[in-house]
Parts: C-alpha cells; structure tokens; sequence
C-alpha cells in the first residue's frame, strides 16, 4: 500500500522530483567538466531540495484540496439555511393566523357552552369569532398562494411590447392613489424606444409590484421617477426610483428573498421582489437595485429587445 | 374579424351596452353579460377568446369571477376593467393572471389594442400547448 500511496503522492507533486532531475543533470555536467567531487557535491543538495520541495508542495496540494472541500461544504449549507429560512418563514407566517384562530375557536366553545346552560351565549359575539376565523383562513390562503404562484413554472409567453406604454399604464393606476398623499411621478421616456419580445401582462406584474413599493417608501410630498433607456448589446432598461426612505446596507442581499419583508407581521409576506426576480431572470433579463438610505431607492430592469434561447415563446 | 369572440361583463348597463355596440361595428362576436355569476353560467357551454370584465360588481365581484373564469377557462385571457381603480385589486387580478388592468373611461382605440393583444396571447398559448 505504501507503493499506492507514494504513486498517488506523486501524482499530486511531481514538482520535487523534476528538481531532483534537474540538480542530479548538473551534478552530472559537473562530475564531467569539473571532476567526481564536484559532482558528488550535488548528491547531498539534490537530497536536501528534493525532500524540501516534496514536502512543501505536499503541503500545498493537501490546503488546496481542503479549500475545495470547504467550499462544497460552505455551498451545501448555505442552500440548506436558505431552505431553512424559507421553511420558517413559511411557518411563521401561517403560525400567527392559526393561532388566532385557535383562540377564536375557544371563545366560540366558551359562547356555545354558556348557550348551552341557559345563562345566554351571545350570538353576536358567536358571529364575530367566525368572522375573525374567516378572515384568518383568507390570510392563510394568500399566503399559500403566493407561494404556488412564486414555485410555479412561470413559462414566458412571447409577444412584441411597447415598454413605454406599459409603464405607463401601470403608472397611471398607481398615479391615483400617489397622489392623494402629494406625491407626484415624474416620466422619462426614451422616445422612439425600440419595441421589445418579453411577456407583457408578467412584465406589468413587475412594474407595478415595484411602483407599489416606490409608493409606499415614500412618506408623503415624494417623488417617483420612471424612465426607459437603450442599452448597449441589444437591451432596454426601464428604472424606478423613489424619494423614499432607501434600503440599508445590510438588507441590499436580501431583498430580493423570498419572504425577506421590512413591513410589520400581517402585512405583506415579502414574496413580491422574489417573485419580480424570478419572472425578470425567466425573461432573460436582471434586475438590479441601488439605494441610499434616507435619500431614496433605484429598481432597474434590463430586457433583452430580442428572444435569446431560440425559443418559439 | 373571424371567430373573435369578446366576453363584457360589467353591472352598468349604459356602459355594457356602448362597449358591445362598438365591438360588433368592429366585426368582433361581442356579447353583453351584467353579472359574474351569468357570466360564468355562460361559459358552462360558450367559448370566448377574451373576456372584459368589470372588477367591482355587487354579487360575485370581479375578482372572484376571474378565479373562476381561469379554473373554467385557463386559456381564455381576461382583461380587468375598473372605474374605481384601486392598485390592489390591479396587483391582485394580475397575480391571478389577468391580461391587463385598465381605468375608465378607456379610450376605445386603446382598449380594441389590448383585446387584440390578449387574443394573440391566446393563440401563442394554445399553439405553444398543441405542440408539446
């Protein structure tokens, strides 16, 4: 086994034993040009590097092989603690609703039980727990939803869009309720912007997944700009800033998470920007963010004018 | 315009009645439902290619009507109308997989626009399931 172990051993470090060779070549030109002790002088150098080296470069290849294999690890539970965070976000969410529900139904036994004994159980009270459950149920639903709707295959369906256009009727539906909090949106539009083959109506859900966003950043007396430009190398971008409150540093990674949310528990399940990421990624496109804390934030998508994959669409 | 057959649903009666009128001057099939729950008692036995329809209504609103609409007819594409716009319906029926969202008063032109598009949407789909 040893004579496996010293094959496998030089495999991996073949460098010592080439600069074995090469003093053993002098030694050699040595003997010959300057006589047998000269050229005996190199056996004792040709031992000493050969085992320098060997060693050093044993050593060298065994912290290589460790990195890699750190890496794999570092990979695997780095999916597993987002598989996790997931998994408890999941349950977090869908915890609170059935906990509340859980309540009501003790109340409602308790209403039942006083009914039940004659001393008079409210019905209106019976009827407002059913409420509170029925509304639970609903959230839980949606949460479930929007979680089929994010691991649903999402296959695009191809067609020529106007971009501007499309913004546009997104920014109108949002513009109703902006600015009744005195927020104005301001529009850039490239003219003549040339028309692009994406999936319109997933494209709308995007663009107005983030003007919502943009609206909501802002507290009052903001503005949201909207903008479309061409992009070297055949690509269309169109951009959404808000004068809001901005992203801090540490969260810029995570945003786009699925059930990363900054909003309070109840409102929002933070699947939106996952779901923009992945309709955006499906697209052949990306989709970047750029923030400032306290000044404002910039979403930006980047679209391909033309289908990529050679797909039909 | 051949086999384009054009779904509207909406409560308002005046409305319902200009917007069906204008389709069929267009050469479009159009018919004129004023409630989700005709509308999809309708669809038991009739085939659209899009469907225009109203998101409040009293009864089964719009939103409910689109849910089913979809379970019914999956590749049917439905375009969400509204006077009362309001962003989370808009979001909400898009998410459920409506075609668009669009305020009134629409511009007629606009609206003719997008149902042609919805109804390329429908043919690129039933084409893209045919060969599969």
């Amino acid at each position: 086994m040893k004579i496996v172990e010293n094959l496998m051993a030089f495999r991996r470090a073949w460098f010592p034993y080439l600069i074995a060779l090469l003093i053993a070549g002098l030694g050699v030109l040595l003997w010959i040009k300057a006589g047998p002790e000269f050229g005996l002088i190199s056996l004792p150098v040709l031992c000493c590097a050969f085992l320098l080296t060997r060693k050093l470069v044993l050593q060298l290849v065994k912290a290589n092989e460790q990195k890699l294999s750190l890496d794999r690890q570092l990979i695997q539970s780095q999916k597993l603690a987002a598989i996790g965070e997931l998994s408890s976000g999941i349950a977090h969410e869908i915890n609170n609703p059935l906990a509340i529900i859980g309540q009501e139904v003790e109340w409602m036994k308790h209403q039942a039980k006083d009914a039940g004994t004659g001393a008079g159980g409210n019905l209106a009270e019976f009827l407002d727990s059913l409420m509170e459950i029925g509304k639970q149920v609903d959230r839980c639903r949606e949460i479930t939803h929007k979680l089929l709707d994010f691991a649903r295959k999402r296959e695009p369906l191809i067609q020529t869009t106007d971009i501007n256009k499309l913004v546009e009727d997104m920014v109108r539906l949002v513009e109703r309720e902006a600015v009744k909090r005195k927020i104005k949106i301001d529009r850039d539009y490239r003219p003549d912007l040339p028309v692009v083959q994406t999936d319109a109506p997933q494209l709308r859900q995007v663009v107005l997944n983030l003007l919502i966003n943009a609206n909501a950043a802002i507290d009052a007396g903001g503005c949201i700009t909207v903008a479309t430009r061409v992009v070297d190398g055949g690509y269309v971008e169109l951009s959404v800033s808000d004068t809001g409150c901005g992203i801090p540093e540490e969260n810029r990674d995570k945003i786009f998470d699925p059930f990363f949310t900054t909003k309070p528990p109840g409102k929002g399940t933070g699947l939106g920007l996952s779901i923009c990421h992945g309709i955006i990624t499906k697209l052949d496109g990306r989709i970047t963010v750029a923030s400032e804390v306290g000044k404002g934030t910039t979403f930006a998508v980047r679209l391909p004018v033309g289908r990529r994959k050679g797909t039909t669409g | 315009m051949e086999g384009f057959r054009v779904l509207v649903v909406d409560d308002e009666t005046d409305f319902l009645e200009t917007i069906v009128k204008r389709l069929r001057k267009r050469k479009v099939d159009a018919v004129g439902l004023t409630s989700g729950v005709e509308a999809l008692k309708y669809l038991e036995t009739e085939h659209f290619d899009v469907v225009i329809l109203d998101v409040r209504m009293p009864g089964l609103d719009g939103i409910e009507t689109l849910k089913e609409m979809k379970k019914k007819r999956p590749l049917m594409e439905v375009i969400m109308l509204t006077g009362h716009a309001s962003v989370e319906s808009g979001m909400q029926g898009m998410q459920l997989g409506a075609f668009d969202y669009v305020i009134k008063p629409a511009d007629f032109d606009e609206l003719m626009e997008k149902i042609r598009q919805a109804r390329e949407r429908k043919s690129i789909h039933e084409e893209k399931l045919r060969r599969s």
